[in-house]
């Protein structure tokens, strides 16, 4: 069922365990979906209740001084809306005939699940469950008595995530790793890329050092729903202004047109960048309004629309594919954090 | 403490810029959100910045706070979540050996919270969970508590991913049908 597909998926990426791909592709859902973000608050909510039994734990108090900086009159939404009236609470008095039967043995489980420490390593930790300030919401929060236990930093292991991507057929990261050998090759030998992939002006990116992030002139964006079957490869050359969308997998269908979409953030509608997909390679220029920043940022959708494209001028169909542009080089390390004192 | 009316009072005074009100926000609502994000994150350097990103985004949504959609602490506590599960996702499985055994706990831990103190909404939830099968109720609250991902599921309780995400789907379906909203 495809509600109910989609309503799993809602309760999932609430849940947390939608792959980091299908969390983008949820993410774009939520940005023009409605019904999917209204299935998406109503798990948050469901959900939400377990948090009531995680244990408050203390942050350090220069925290606040770092947060009180980026909070100002000039960062609040400039038009607040009218706030709901405080008096409108949103508790639900269930009112139940019988008393609900919370087996012990889940309530159990989940207070044994809390009570195993995370790596808190922090020597207030201890004082911090007897110290509360009336910092928690509902039942108090039960005193971790197990001995903390030590967790390395932060171990990525590399050897573990080899192993699970030669599994796929053509996973996230082997994609990548084949744009970036694509735009490698593209700047040595041109010919090597067929006609329309060779976008006007391509060139060497210049990497800069320092802060932040080199600015890339050549965007990739992979639109797919499942990391093994990318559907179409978006290239965007923001020099130039130009794009190509190469259908990969995605069939054809007669009577139905593939439409692609700029979804700039949560706020704004989708951008209709035209139809795509009737041939292998469709090459584009750019409208021109469109700035870079949105380029760069933006999520990419694919939806199935009436032959010709969408006669609203919204999507009407089913989006299919999504994906963000990534750099098309490999990305260097981030610069050091700077020591703190 | 704080409640449910006082706390959506404050929401409502920082829709509109009360920079007091939202310093009392905080405070009443920090170390739940830290303790949350210490249990997805691990590190509390991760946690801190996550912290700051969830608050600057609540003063900056406020106003978009819906007091009939969710309650002002699950709805924080969502925008934070959120975050550290995008984190821990990308930054690639964080090695489950360093992972306590979450399954086998000391005999000496405190007892769950009595049923009086949990509120209805809650009751109804554990009540819910209750109903399935208990390698089920294990995987939904080690993937809510703990943010682990299904690959991480299945390494750790030795069931196949595939298992585990016909079993989420599963157990996601029982819990919508049992609790009925």
């Amino acid at each position: 069922m495809f509600e109910e597909d989609q309503d799993t998926l809602a309760a999932e990426y609430v849940l947390g365990t939608l792959s980091a791909e299908e969390r983008e592709h949820a993410e774009a859902l939520l940005s023009f979906d409605p019904g999917f973000e209204a299935a998406v608050r109503q798990w948050e909510r469901r959900l939400g209740e377990l948090n009531v039994m995680v244990e408050a734990v203390e942050p350090p108090a220069e925290l606040w001084d770092k947060i009180k900086k980026e909070v100002s009159p000039d960062t609040a939404p400039a038009d607040a809306e009218a706030a709901h009236s405080p008096d409108s609470t949103s508790t639900t008095e269930a009112a139940s005939p019988h008393d609900l039967d919370v087996p012990s043995t889940v309530a159990a489980m989940a207070s044994d699940l809390l009570l195993v420490e995370k790596a808190l390593s922090s020597p207030s930790a201890e004082t911090a469950a007897d110290a509360l300030p009336h910092a928690s919401i509902g039942p108090p929060p039960l005193a971790p008595q197990s001995p903390h236990l030590e967790r390395g930093a932060d171990v990525i292991d590399l050897a573990k995530r080899v192993r699970r991507w030669r599994g796929l057929t053509i996973g996230f990261g082997a994609i990548a790793a084949l744009l970036a050998a694509y735009i490698a090759v593209s700047q040595v030998a041109p010919d090597l890329i067929p006609p329309q992939l060779r976008t006007a002006g391509a060139r060497l990116i210049a990497r800069t050092e320092g802060a932040g992030r080199a600015q890339q002139d050549r965007l990739v964006a992979v639109l797919q729903q499942q990391p093994t079957a990318p559907a179409f490869l978006l290239t965007v050359d923001t020099q130039s202004r130009t794009m190509v969308v190469r259908r990969v997998s995605a069939t054809l269908e007669t009577g139905r047109s593939y439409e692609l979409w700029l979804i700039a953030n949560r706020s704004t509608a989708p951008r209709s960048l035209g139809v795509v997909g009737n041939d292998e390679f469709t090459q584009r220029t750019l409208p021109g309004n469109v700035d870079v920043d949105s380029l760069r940022s933006a999520t990419y959708a694919v939806s199935l629309e009436p032959s010709g494209g969408s006669p609203s001028g919204a999507p009407t169909g089913p989006i299919l594919f999504t994906g963000k542009a990534v750099e098309s080089l490999p990305a260097s390390p981030p610069p050091p954090k700077p020591a703190k004192t | 403490m704080l409640t449910q009316a006082e706390l959506i009072g404050l929401l409502a005074a920082v829709a509109k810029g009360d920079a007091a009100a939202f310093e009392q926000l905080y405070g009443a609502t920090r170390a739940k959100l830290y303790g949350v994000l210490l249990r997805i994150l691990g590190r509390p350097e991760l946690a801190d910045e996550v912290m700051q990103e969830t608050y600057l985004k609540v003063w900056k949504m406020a106003a978009k706070f819906d007091p009939t959609v969710a309650s002002p602490i699950t709805w924080m506590v969502a925008i934070a979540r959120n975050r550290a599960i995008d984190i821990v996702r990308k930054k690639g499985e964080v090695s489950i050996e360093d992972e306590p055994d979450a399954l086998n706990v000391a005999a000496d831990t405190p007892p769950p919270l009595a049923r009086r103190e949990m509120n209805e909404e809650l009751k109804r939830l554990l009540s819910c969970l209750g109903k399935l099968d208990p390698e089920k109720q294990r995987i939904v609250l080690l993937a809510y508590y703990s943010g682990w991902s299904r690959d991480q599921l299945a390494k750790k309780l030795d069931i196949p991913v595939n298992t585990i995400k016909t079993w989420l789907r599963r157990s996601l379906l029982e819990i919508r049908a049992c609790m009925g909203t």
